[in-house]
Formats: structure tokens, sequence, C-alpha cells
């Protein structure tokens, strides 16, 4: 069949407006999803699944990828509002997002969240249709060692959302790297600081933390001095994200669309470290360098544009090796597989006008992304002008619903409201959280693929750099580190 | 989720009212607990026998994922749950044999759960890269006498772990622990995913989970441990190859409630999972699963999961794979 033949094909099948209807459905699921704090879009798109049992497969995969994508951006709203990420993958946001509402920009931070999200969208369904192929034998070279040097090297953001005091911020990542070591030890299957408690057994959760860490603080903050904001102007106003805007955050947008095609495609990585990626990426070439953290809105495009460039090159391994890249297309494949379709190389050859009914989807996906996402900023915004006496006790109530929800049990509450505290200790001595979160997401994945390299080498170190992949993120690392010691030597960043 | 949770309180305020004198079971909607994550095999299998298994009952069930440590989160708030038959589990071959045969240390054992059914058995197939020079288990073998040979897991205790060093053993290596590495990945998909990208030898899991990359000759079955052929698997089965002791490694999913579940809430379920089997749906769905619908009376699920059990603790013994720590 020529390309003209499949396009053809592909039309036929999505050609009816069932088709769009369930995307545009899907997308409105997931931005609502999205936006309630611990529903995250792992669970919309799991709760989703049973109803389309009885729909056509196209319509199905459709929904699905609606909730899908919805949900990544949907998750920046309360972000950017309440400092509550809806989804691990809007924690970014969080950074200079919220800034931005204090500061009464919550429209403007809003509005860029969605030109970025809906850009980054956009390449990398591209990237998907044009380099599926290319990209996905690319990301079967990732075994443990090139993995190890690749979060190696992330874990060098630290260093970027660190603020005003690097020994602080590696503080921040210590604690974090400590936490994230609770529960069952990979390889060997033994209890590690459960203290003999079934609930610590599978780790603390990490939504749990999350909002422990960000949201739970302000409203301690909030109860210890609930007057301490007044005559702070936080109302939305007429703050819009101008063209001016957009151009000049232009950059940084795609930059952070690359990053997440590349994480996207390799299997296991996911979407918050291509959205903090992005992000330090940003900061770094940025000339508002000083201004990030503080409410800079190349800071929101720039983690917008990481996490939502993740969401259609997730597919890629999915679609061209049968290998779900997260969680969410593992759900999804669970859904091709009941619709009897096997994802993969022959499904280029038996199933083209499905595939091709998918591009097509999925292009339209990011226009109705931007209608949807509107209407749903519209919605969302009046949420800027409650006041904040007000907001936060609701903030709380939807904190301990959300985390309850994720795992139907009280003991993350606890912890939420164990990390909590520590976060308000964190923010009362001017230790920032980006960088334990970024740990405790970093830490797991860094000794896992370590020990992995290591069985596989029978404990030979020299496999860690094994090939072209590996050394250049050594090299990477390496100038990072250079980088950083320089000019934290050269006092623009104060060490202490 | 949250309406369904507002949905369920509702629900139970009204049964709580309606049915206060009237002691049959069940009186209100009953709270089933998915030990294992939303979107996964067991998650899946789950709901979709959830729909006429409610219908079933005449009341619905309430699903929650509680998930962590291989199940054993989901299982212990079931262990400690009241049992009148409110509080039921979706147990499965990690949680409930493997688990248990393997780990010392875990909060729970099979006395603890009274089981009601087995509905889902899931054939176990083992298979390699197709360019690994690998034809069959003979060959597999043979490499395993020259070193280097590992396979592939979702992690300790998890039915790959096990199922791995049993197929080794029951193929004449001595100490498969020893003379191959187990390499443990975050869950099913990164296992089958470390296969195909060469950080393992081989893999043994479910055919669900291999179906489509076998169909798509990105992996080549071995074997399937099954008595007879799996539809998709031109491989043979372990009598073919004179293993029948290999019969034994199945997943399975099944209901279990806590241990003092009364004989007459055991036998409702008996009846509810008959008829619900019988749903045109449930049974397409599975079947494009890769599952073979099995229903088991609650006598024959707890002498199929004894037997399961016993036949992996021995092994597990033999081998010395009990974690301690």
């Amino acid at each position: 069949m020529s390309l003209m033949d499949s396009l053809a094909a592909g039309f036929a099948l999505v050609g009816n407006i069932e088709a769009f209807f369930m995307l545009f459905v899907g997308l409105v699921v997931g931005v609502v999803a999205g936006a309630i704090p611990g529903l995250s879009a792992t669970m919309a798109v799991a709760l989703t699944l049973p109803f389309t049992f009885a729909m056509t497969p196209i319509n199905a995969i459709l929904l699905l990828l609606g909730v899908y994508k919805g949900g990544i951006f949907g998750g920046s709203i309360p972000a950017i509002l309440i400092k509550t990420p809806g989804t691990p993958a809007s924690s970014a946001t969080i950074l200079d997002g919220h800034p931005m509402a204090e500061r009464g920009e919550a429209g403007r931070a809003l509005g860029m969240a969605l030109y970025a999200s809906c850009t980054a969208d956009a390449v990398s369904n591209l990237a998907l249709i044009l380099f599926a192929g290319w990209l996905a034998s690319f990301a079967l070279n990732f075994g443990p060692p090139e993995f190890f040097a690749l979060i190696l090297f992330s874990l060098t953001i630290i260093a970027g959302v660190s603020g005003e005091s690097l020994l602080r911020g590696a503080l921040s990542a210590l604690a974090g790297l400590l936490l994230a070591t609770v529960g069952l030890d990979l390889v060997y299957g033994t209890n590690r600081f459960t203290f003999g408690s079934p609930n610590m057994m599978g780790g603390l959760n990490f939504i749990a933390v999350l909002i422990g860490l960000f949201a739970i603080p302000e409203i301690i903050a909030m109860a210890w001095n609930p007057v301490a904001h007044l005559g702070k102007t936080r109302a939305l106003g007429k703050s819009r994200c101008s063209w001016a805007d957009y151009a000049k955050s232009f950059k940084s947008i795609i930059r952070g669309s690359m990053i997440g095609v590349f994480l996207g495609s390799i299997p296991g990585i996911g979407a918050a470290p291509a959205a903090f990626l992005s992000y330090s990426e940003a900061r770094r070439t940025s000339k508002n360098q000083a201004n990030f953290g503080k409410g800079e809105i190349e800071g929101v495009a720039a983690s917008e544009a990481g996490n939502n460039g993740v969401a259609g090159a997730t597919l890629i391994p999915l679609l061209a090796l049968g290998v779900p890249g997260d969680v969410i297309t593992a759900i999804i494949i669970g859904a091709f597989m009941v619709h009897g379709l096997q994802p993969g190389p022959m499904m280029f050859v038996l199933n083209v006008d499905i595939i091709y009914g998918l591009f097509i989807g999925l292009i339209v996906s990011s226009v109705f992304l931007l209608f949807v996402g509107s209407l749903a900023i519209r919605g969302f915004r009046f949420v800027a002008d409650v006041p904040k006496r007000i907001l936060m006790p609701g903030v709380l109530v939807l904190c301990i619903y959300g985390v309850f929800a994720v795992n139907n049990n009280i003991f993350d509450v606890g912890v939420m409201f164990a990390m909590g505290w520590v976060g308000y200790i964190m923010m009362r001595n001017r230790i920032p959280a980006a960088p334990f979160l970024i740990a405790f997401i970093l830490g797991p994945l860094l000794e896992d693929n370590f020990r992995q390299a290591m069985l596989m080498s029978g404990s030979d170190p020299i496999i860690l750099f094994r090939g072209p992949i590996t050394w250049f993120f050594w090299a990477l690392t390496l100038l990072t580190v250079f980088a950083i010691t320089r000019s934290t030597l050269r006092k623009k960043v104060p060490l202490s | 989720m949250r309406l369904r949770t507002l949905g369920s309180v509702l629900a139970l305020g009204v049964g709580l009212t309606a049915g206060a004198a009237v002691a049959e079971y069940p009186e209100r909607p009953i709270n089933m607990i998915i030990p294992y994550g939303a979107g996964g095999a067991t998650d899946i299998s789950a709901r979709t026998i959830a729909e006429p298994l409610g219908t079933a009952a005449g009341r619905p069930l309430i699903m929650a994922n509680v998930t962590g440590a291989g199940g054993a989160t989901g299982s212990v708030a079931v262990q400690n749950a009241k049992p009148d038959g409110y509080t039921m589990l979706f147990a499965r071959v990690g949680s409930h044999s493997v688990n248990p045969a393997m780990k010392a240390t875990l909060p729970y054992t099979l006395d603890d759960f009274r089981f009601v059914t087995v509905y889902e058995i899931n054939p176990v197939a083992c298979a390699v890269r197709p360019d690994s020079g690998i034809d069959s288990m003979d060959d597999l073998v043979a490499k395993v006498a020259e070193g280097g040979v590992s396979y592939s897991s979702s992690g300790v205790g998890s039915l790959l772990h096990l199922a791995g060093a049993m197929v080794l053993k029951e193929f004449g290596v001595e100490d498969p622990l020893n003379e191959a590495t187990h390499i443990p990945q975050q869950g099913g998909g990164a296992a089958a995913t470390a296969v195909l990208n060469g950080t393992a030898t081989f893999i043994c899991t479910n055919t669900s989970a291999l179906a489509n990359f076998v169909s798509n000759d990105q992996l080549k079955a071995l074997m399937v441990t099954t008595e007879t052929p799996v539809v998709g698997f031109d491989a043979p089965t372990a009598n073919d190859l004179g293993k029948p002791r290999l019969n034994a490694l199945v997943g399975w999913t099944g209901i279990a409630g806590p241990a003092g579940l009364p004989d007459d809430v055991s036998a409702k379920w008996g009846e509810w999972i008959n008829s619900a089997a019988q749903d045109a749906e449930f049974n397409e769905t599975m079947q494009s699963m890769g599952s073979v619908i099995d229903v088991m009376s609650p006598e024959e699920a707890v002498d199929f999961i004894n037997n399961q059990y016993s036949v992996f603790r021995a092994l597990v013994d033999e081998l010395g794979m009990r974690v301690e720590g």
C-alpha cells in the first residue's frame, strides 16, 4: 500500500463524527481529572479503560489518548493556582507557575502552560509520525548502563533548581535520596527501613510525598499566620499570555519538546524527569537566569513543553516495538490487546489503517487540546480570585481526598502530613523542595540501573562505559559538574 | 473515582437502613480490593468480572486498588478486615503462592485467607531473542553450562523470578541460582523489554505478556508450561518435553476473603462466580488477553493453590531462594 492509500484508509477510519467526538470527550475528561490533585492522568486512563471495551478499536484508543494528553496538561492548572501538582509530571511547573500566580499573573502562566503544551504536543506527534522507527531502534540501545549514565547526568538538574544556595539544594537532594530507599530492595527482595510495617514495604507513595512537600507547607504557613498575605494582589486581573511572551519562550519550548520526545521514546523514564530536565536547560541558557524560580514565564513554558513532549513520544516504543514506555502506555497496550491488536512492527503491516487513523487523530488532538484547554482555563482561573483564607481549607480537603484516592490507603494521608511538616521546616530554613523531589524520583532509577548493570557484568564497573551513549552522558555529566563548580567558585552561586 | 466514592457512601447508607433486620448476605455493596496497580493484568481481569459478578450478587462491587510491595499491602488490608464477606480480595499467583513460598517476612500466610474461587488461569511461556542462537530448551541449558545466561523478572518474589529458576532446574541445571543470573526489573513490561534489548537472555512469564512480541517475531517462544499448546505460540508444551511437573507453573486470579469467612458466604460466592463466568463479554475480553477461564469451586481452588504452593515451597527450600531479611 502506498502512503496515499494508507492515509486514505486512515481517514476512512477516523473520518466520522464519533471518532473525533471520542477524542474530544477524552481530552475533557483528562483535563478535568488532571486538574484534581491526586487523580493523576494514570488513574484517569485506567478508569476510562473499561468503557472502551465495547467501542471500535480506533475510537477506544483515541479516547484513551485524549484522556492521557488532557491529563498531562490538566495537571498544570492546580500546580500554578494552588501549588499542588495534579499529576507528578507537572511538579516542575510549580517552580515558576505558582510564584506567577502569587504575583497576580495566573492567567498569563496558565496561558503559557497551554500554548507550550500544545506546541510540544504537536512536535511530539510529528516526531512519532516521522521518526518512530528510528527513535525506537535507538531507544532499544538503552540498557541499564546507558540508563545509569543518563540518570547520573539528570541528577545535575539539582544544581539548577537549588535556588540561592547550592549547599541547601544538595542537603535537600540527600534527604530525598534517603527517603527513596524505603521499601523492598530490588535485587534481594529484603525490607529496607520499613520498621516491620506492611504499609512501608511498597515505599513511600510518590503522590503523598509530592503533595506533602509542596501544598501542605503553604497551608501550615497560612494557619500559622492567617493575615500575612493580606494586601498582596493575587487576583487574575487582565493578565494574559501575549504573543511576545510566546515568541520569547519559543526556543525553550522547542528545546523542551525535543527533550520530551527523546526521553519519552526511551521506555521507563516518564514525564516528570523530562519536565525537570527541560526546565533546567531553559534556566541554564536563559538571559533571565536569576529570575528562574521566582516566577519566570519561560520556566513555565519549558516545564510544560518537557512533560507534554513526552505524551506523543511514549507511543513510539508502544507502536514500533510493543513496549510500554510508562504506566499509562502499559494500560493503553491492554486496550490494544482487548481489541485483538498487537502493537509492534507487524502492526504497521497488518493494521496500517489503524496506525494512520491514530496519526490523524493525534494531529487533531493538539488542536483540540488548545480549544479544551482554553475553556478549562476560563473555568478554573476564578480559583485565583478566591480569597486565600477561604481557598486554603478547600485545598487541604482536596489534598487529603486526592492522596487517599491514589491507593485507598489512609497511611498515605499520614505520609502526606509528615512530609508536610518536613516541607514546612525546609521552607522556614530556605531549603528548596525541588531537589528533594528530583532525588526522590531519580534515586531509585539510579540505584536499580546501577545494580542491574552490575548483575549483567558480574560486578565489573567497566560495563558503565560500554558504548558511545554512555560516553556521551558521562562527558555531559563531567562538563556540567565542571561548569557548576566554576560558577560556584566565582561566587555567582554562593555556597551557603 | 470521586463519584464512585460518593456513590458508595450513599449506597452504604441506603443499604444500612434498608437491610438492618434481614440478615441475608449481601445486604450492602461489597468492597473488592485489587492488590495491584490500575491497568495491570489483575486489574483488567478484576474489573472485567466485576460487572457480571455484581449482577449475580445483586449488589454492586466497589473496586479499589491498594498497591505496593508485590501485592502485600492490599492483601494485608483484607487479612485484617472483618470476615463478614464485605471485604474481599482479588488474589493472584504472585501475592498468594510465590510470595508466601519465598518471603519469610511476609506479614501473612495462606492460612490467613479463605479462597472462594480461582476463575482464571494464565499459561506461562519462556522466550528468548530470535537472534540469540537459542532454538530450544536444550540449547538454553547448553548455553547455561557455558555461562553468562541471565533471566529477567518483575522483581524478587514474582512468578517470573521463580519461573526462571524452576524451568532451568527441571531441565537439569543443578544450581540455577549461581549458574544463571537473575536480573530483576521494575514490573512485567520492563522485564520483557530487558530481553528485547539484550539485558537478559531469557524470560518466563504469562503468555499474555509475550503474545505481541512473539507474533511480531521480536521474541521466540521456547516452551509453554501447560499440557495443551497455547494459540499463537509455536512452541512445545512442558508435556511434549517430558516435564509435566512444570504444569504447576501457571498464573491465576482468584477471590479470597479473610480466614474466618462463614460457610454460607463462601457458598454464595461459588454460585455467583459460576453464573458470572457465563457472561459472553467477560469470556471474550479475557480470551483476547490470553487467559483460560477455569472456574473452580472453593474446595478445588484451595487444593489448586495449596498444590502450587507446596511445589513452589519445595523448590524454594531446595535452592535456598527464601528471602529472610
